[in-house]
Order: structure tokens, then C-alpha cells, then sequence
């Protein structure tokens, strides 16, 4: 759960990126770390221990502070994805305040998508959280690999809940940033929700999302264009 | 099921995320570097390393006025505690003497763990000492003052900021290493509690089918033993009533019912026994089997179990041959002894064709030892089959449509009864060839408490 600091003014979040192995979990923190400024996001922290492989994560700071003084700190995760490391991956997924689920969209892994699917939602149960309201995004990637799923095709992950789904291609860096501005969206709804962000603490969701996008790299994505100057 | 919480959102504190001892050592050498003092301090104000380069005299000699020492403890206040901004440039902290400091905080993640202080060093523009160090007392020394502050470097103060920014620099690769590292270990401590914890779990389950099977196991020979009891009551009763049948008691029988009488006679005999044998294992099982020990004749036990397979051995036309070597007499119980040879005697006959051999002897061996040998020229047994043919119901031909009769029985019971006497049961044999089943029994066997004979043993004389 979202850690909240009244003393020190500052709020810790928990992203954290989920998928099958080798569907572009590192691939997307890679990209963010290359987009997001430096002055809200400190070094990408990759463990990958080669001889054993039981530890096997990354980890992305990424922090403001906003105009009435509270600083966010959020980080994101991702959980190894081989299958043989289940518990660090409910390690890491406990207390998650939000997730993104990389998918690889390809009909060839359809079925393996679909059990890491199942088995997410059987961990967050693990760990005590609700996935009805937990903010959830999936991401799509390896769009432009052929023969990938489309619409109707991807009905097996909206059977319990229907989370919103972004398309990527995370090595080239597509649709990175805009799968992170729609968690983040989510994310800072629960949070406005749980901890009154808006009407205690006074951060709106446009001030919320914009100290941290105001510092990204927004060139070729969606939010270029929507945004605008701000 | 709720996980404790991790420990990966916990802040740390810098001498947490630093080898304080490895640390201190690049500090003192980047000090020496550039001659001139260097502190940090953790958030709460801790000092960690504190590195004096060249202004131990000058302090030294300030901190013996009054007034000197007073000011000197505020400005190293100031230095430490005063609040600076959470960003990553320095701050200059002027000292009255002269001197500066310039402090920057330790920023990692967003968060000022703590603050680097560089200095004391002499601002390159400094002419002369100032007033506020003069005046500090009437007996101040200022050409002796002035003579010790050569002693501390004189930089520009850009190069003092640039210098504090490099080693930040450094520190900041450090604390990243020290976080890296961190987490690896807790987490592999923590990857191997949650398996530990599963594996627990999954012990636990077991543990309780376990104990579920073994009470079910309880039940099942507590009911063959009640239920063949009550077989056999009435079995008596049937067997009985045909054997004064048979007598002429109830009247004179024609020899088609005297036939008949024979048969119900015969097989009622072969339930009895077969009941007999599931109330033995069943005993065995329970643990309740008691051992009546005596001193055994060999030579008389081979001949009684000879004698009792003798009948049916001949009807099928087998030789039968009873060797007794020069087997000592040995201590143990006649009654079940005998059992085991006539249960492998009859295993013998029934698994070996007609015009074959069955060789009952008996051999000493060294460590005082003897072994029953029960050899045939059966069938035999393939290699497949041996590791499970003293386990209770195995049958090696196991279909229900099988040539060869019984419960699966008398095996598992030679074994239980072979181990009751602290010996055991081995078999050699080859598929068409034949078998040899060997009882090895100690000549005086060291009983478990278990099996505690009801007549106490007579010492060995």
C-alpha cells in the first residue's frame, strides 16, 4: 500500500511492471529512463544476478515535490519473469499501488500472456489486494512484429476486470510514455481516493501528472500533441 | 495470507548504504588530494567522517580564547545542522576567522540523505585576518594567527565548488553501489524466507495426509483382525459339524456324500488357514506380535515343515529332500519358525511344475548364524519383482485372472517374523531356473523391546 510520511510531507508509490519474461519489462524502464530528465528520476538499478538467477529486478526512482511542499517518490519495478522465480516476484509485487502488465501481443503467445495474467492476479490476491480497484494498465507490446492480436482477439484478459490497453513497441519507445501517463492517471485516482490528495494535501491531477511529464521527453508520442504547451 | 511488508520502500539512512571504513578512506585520500578538510554528515546530523587537513593549528589556537571557542562551536552549528536547500548545489557558510566552508546535500532518489562539508579553506581573496577574528580577545596574536593560516590552502572559491561537486559525484556512485548491493542481499534473504515459508506450508499438508493415511492404515488392520475372528468362529462350527459328519455321527453316509463332506472339509481348512494368515499380518501390523522363545531344534522344525507340505508336494509329483547339515540348536519361537518354513515350503510346491525338486536344509554360518534354505526349481522370479516380494499383498503376477492362488500373505509374514527374531529373509532366484529363499537367524537373538518374550530367554551357558 501506498506509504504516506505525514511528518516528512512525502508519499511513497509502488509501479510495478509485470509480464511473461522476455515480453519488454526492462525494455520499458530503459526507454523511461532514457526520457525522463534527470532532475526527477535518480539511476535505473538493474539486479540480475547471472550464476543463480533467483534475484532478477529493476528499479527506476522517479520523484517531485509538489507546490505545497509534499514530495512523491515513486518506483518502479519489474518482476523477473521466469517462471522459477515466483517469490521474489510476490516480494515485489507486495504492496503495489499500481501495475502495468506488459503484454506481448503476438497470437503465438497469446497462452503464456494468459497465464501470467492469472497467475498476477492470484498473487496480488496473496498479498491481500483487491485487483478490481487496483489501477491496472496493459501494455501491448511488439506491435510491430506481424501477426499480433487485435480487438476481440484479446477478450481472455477482460474476463474479471477490463483494464485500459495501450499499444507499444518499447524497444523503439513507442507507447512507453503513454502506458506510464495512463497508470499514473489511474494511479493518481486511487491515491486522490485513499489519502484526499486533492482536497488534503492540494495536488490536482493536471499538477500531479505534469511534474513529473513536464520532465519527459514527449517527442513522437500521443501526449505531444494533446498536451500542448503547459 | 498477508506478506510482511518489504523492506524495498524503506529509506535508509547513508551509513547504512556506505562500508563506513572504505568510505572513510576515499575521503581522507581526496582530502589529502586537495589539502583541504572534509566532512558528511548523515540526515540526522551523525558525523560519519570528519578528515582535518592543515587548520589543526590555527583552530587550536583560536579555541583557546574564550570568545574563539564560543564562535567556533556556532559555526561548526551552522556548518552541520543550519537547514540547505534540497538541491544539488553548495552552500557557503562563512567562518569569522576567515575561513568558508562550502556544505552540499547527499541527494539520492529525491532525498538528501545527509551533507558533504569541504573546508575549512582560506578564500583566495582573503588579504588580511579579519576584525571579527582580532577582536575576539585583547592578547589575540595575530602575527601567530596569520602564520598557522598559511598552513590551511588558500582556493578560489569556484574551485572549492567544483572540487565539492566531484566528490558528490563520487558519493553518489557509492551509495548506489552500497543500495544495489543492499538489496540483493535482503532480497535473496527474503526470496529464500518466502520458499522456506512455502516449503513449510507444503511440509505441513503432507505431515497432516501423512497422519491420515497412517490412522486409515490403523483402521484397516484393526478390522482384518475383528473380521478374522469372526470368520473364523463360524468357520470352526462348519468344519467341525463335516469332520462328525464324516465320523458317521449324524448316520450313515454314501461315498458321493462322504466326497462332498471331504471337499468342504478340505477347502474350509484352506480358508481357515488363509484367515489365520490375515489375522497374523494384521497382529503384525499392530505391533502386537509376541515371541515365545525356546531352544529350537533345526533338524526337528525342517522335518515338521517337510512333513506338513509332504502330502501335497507328492500329489503333484515333486521330490522332497530334507537336509539338516550340522545346524546348531538355536533360540527362538518353534511356532512361528515353522510357519515360515511351511509358508516358503509351500510357495515352493505351488510355484514349481510337477517333476521338480524342493530342498529344505539347514546351514551354519560364521557370526553365529543360521541359515533355513528353502531351494526349488520353480518358476523363479524375474530381478524386477524382489525389492517389493516381502510387502504385504504383492503378488508379482498381480491380474485377476492368475494361475497361481493366495493372499499375498505368507511372504510379508516370513519377513516380519524373520525380523521379530532380529534375522532376515533374502532370495536368490532366476526365471526358470528356480528359487532359493534363505532365513538367516542369529543363534541368540538380541530382542527389541517390543517383542519382549513371554518366558524369559535362558542365558546363554
Amino acid at each position: 500500500m501506498v506509504q504516506l510520511n505525514n511528518e516528512a510531507r512525502e508519499i511513497a508509490v509502488k509501479v510495478v511492471y509485470y509480464g511473461p519474461a522476455l515480453s519488454g519489462k526492462t525494455t520499458n524502464l530503459q526507454a523511461l529512463y532514457q526520457k525522463i530528465e534527470p532532475a526527477v528520476r535518480g539511476r535505473l538499478m538493474t539486479l540480475d544476478t547471472k550464476d543463480d538467477r533467483t534475484l532478477f529486478f529493476d528499479m527506476l526512482p522517479v520523484f517531485f515535490r509538489t507546490a505545497t511542499g509534499l514530495k512523491v517518490k515513486l518506483k518502479l519495478y519489474t518482476v523477473p519473469g521466469q517462471v522459477i522465480h515466483e517469490s521474489t516476484r510476490r516480494i515485489v509485487l507486495q504492496g503495489t499501488d499500481a501495475i502495468a502488465f506488459v503484454a506481448d501481443s503476438r497470437r503465438s503467445e497469446a497462452a503464456s500472456t494468459l497465464a501470467y495474467w492469472n497467475n498476477m492476479l492470484k498473487n496480488l490476491e496473496a498479498n491481500g489486494l483487491d485487483y478490481k480497484t487496483l489501477p491496472i494498465v496493459i501494455q501491448l507490446n511488439k506491435k510491430d512484429l506481424p501477426e499480433t492480436r487485435q480487438g476481440d482477439e484479446l477478450a481472455d484478459l477482460r474476463r474479471l476486470i477490463q483494464p485500459p490497453m495501450v499499444p507499444a513497441v518499447a524497444i523503439r519507445g513507442d507507447g512507453v510514455v503513454e502506458t506510464l501517463f495512463e497508470l499514473l492517471t489511474l494511479c493518481y485516482r486511487s491515491l486522490d481516493r485513499n489519502l484526499g490528495l486533492d482536497t488534503r494535501w492540494k495536488i490536482g491531477e493536471r499538477e500531479f501528472l505534469s511534474r513529473i511529464f513536464d520532465h519527459v521527453d514527449k517527442r513522437g508520442t500521443a501526449l505531444a500533441q494533446e498536451a500542448g504547451p503547459r | 495470507m498477508t506478506l510482511p511488508p518489504s523492506f524495498l520502500q524503506q529509506r535508509l539512512p547513508l551509513g547504512d548504504l556506505l562500508d563506513l571504513r572504505a568510505f572513510s578512506d576515499v575521503c581522507q585520500s581526496f582530502a589529502e588530494l586537495y589539502r583541504v578538510g572534509l566532512k558528511v554528515f548523515d540526515e540526522s546530523g551523525n558525523k560519519l567522517v570528519d578528515v582535518k587537513v592543515g587548520n589543526a593549528d590555527f583552530c587550536g589556537y583560536i579555541w583557546t580564547k574564550a570568545s574563539g571557542r564560543e564562535q567556533c562551536v556556532a559555526t561548526v552549528g551552522r556548518v552541520k545542522a543550519d537547514a540547505i536547500p534540497e538541491a544539488p548545489s553548495p552552500t557557503t557558510v562563512q567562518c569569522f576567522s576567515g575561513c568558508r566552508y562550502v556544505v552540499q546535500p547527499v541527494l539520492y532518489e529525491g532525498d538528501a540523505l545527509g551533507r558533504v562539508v569541504f573546508g575549512p579553506f582560506v578564500p583566495e581573496e582573503l588579504d588580511a585576518l579579519p576584525a571579527t577574528l582580532t577582536s575576539i580577545s585583547p592578547d589575540f596574536d595575530a602575527a601567530l594567527a596569520a602564520g598557522y593560516m598559511q598552513k590551511i590552502r588558500r582556493v578560489p572559491q569556484g574551485t572549492a565548488e567544483k572540487i565539492l561537486k566531484h566528490f558528490l559525484d563520487l558519493v553518489d556512485v557509492m551509495v548506489f553501489t552500497g543500495h544495489k548491493n543492499l538489496i540483493a542481499a535482503r532480497l535473496h534473504i527474503e526470496a529464500v524466507q518466502e520458499s522456506y515459508r512455502e516449503l513449510q506450508e507444503k511440509n505441513r499438508q503432507l505431515e497432516e495426509s501423512y497422519a491420515k493415511l497412517k490412522e486409515l492404515d490403523r483402521l484397516k488392520s484393526n478390522f482384518l483382525a475383528t473380521m478374522s475372528h469372526e470368520l473364523r468362529t463360524p468357520l470352526t462350527s462348519v468344519i467341525g459339524y463335516s469332520e462328525m459328519m464324516l465320523e458317521g455321527l449324524g448316520g450313515p453316509l454314501t461315498a458321493e456324500q462322504r466326497e462332498y463332506l471331504g471337499i468342504i472339509m478340505e477347502k474350509g481348512e484352506n480358508l481357515l488357514q488363509l484367515i489365520t494368515s490375515i489375522l497374523d499380518i494384521s497382529k503384525i501390523e499392530a505391533g502386537r506380535v509376541r515371541l515365545v522363545l525356546s531352544e529350537v531344534d533345526v533338524a526337528q522344525l525342517l522335518k515338521d515343515a517337510v512333513a506338513t507340505v509332504l502330502p501335497i508336494a507328492r500329489k503333484k509329483g515333486l521330490k522332497v529332500t530334507c537336509d539338516p547339515g550340522h545346524a546348531p540348536r538355536l533360540q527362538g519361537d518353534r511356532e512361528k519358525l515353522r510357519q515360515c518354513l511351511v509358508n516358503l515350503a509351500s510357495n515352493a510346491v505351488k510355484f514349481t511344475p510337477a517333476g521338480g525338486t524342493l530342498t529344505v536344509s539347514a546351514e551354519a554360518l560364521p557370526g553365529e548364524r543360521v541359515a533355513l534354505k528353502v531351494t526349488d526349481t520353480g518358476i523363479g522370479i524375474s530381478e524386477e519383482h524382489l525389492p517389493r516380494l516381502f510387502d504385504v499383498f504383492y503378488q508379482v503376477d498381480g491380474s485377476t485372472t492368475r494361475e497361481y492362488g493366495g493372499a499375498g500373505l505368507g511372504l510379508a509374514i516370513v519377513k516380519s517374523f524373520a525380523d521379530a527374531h532380529g534375522g532376515a529373509v533374502t532370495v536368490a532366484s532366476k526365471p526358470g531356473v528356480g528359487s532359493t529363499f534363505a532365513l538367516v537367524l542369529p543363534v541368540r537373538p538380541r530382542l527389541e523391546p517390543a517383542l519382549t518374550p513371554v518366558t524369559p530367554a535362558t542365558p546363554v551357558g
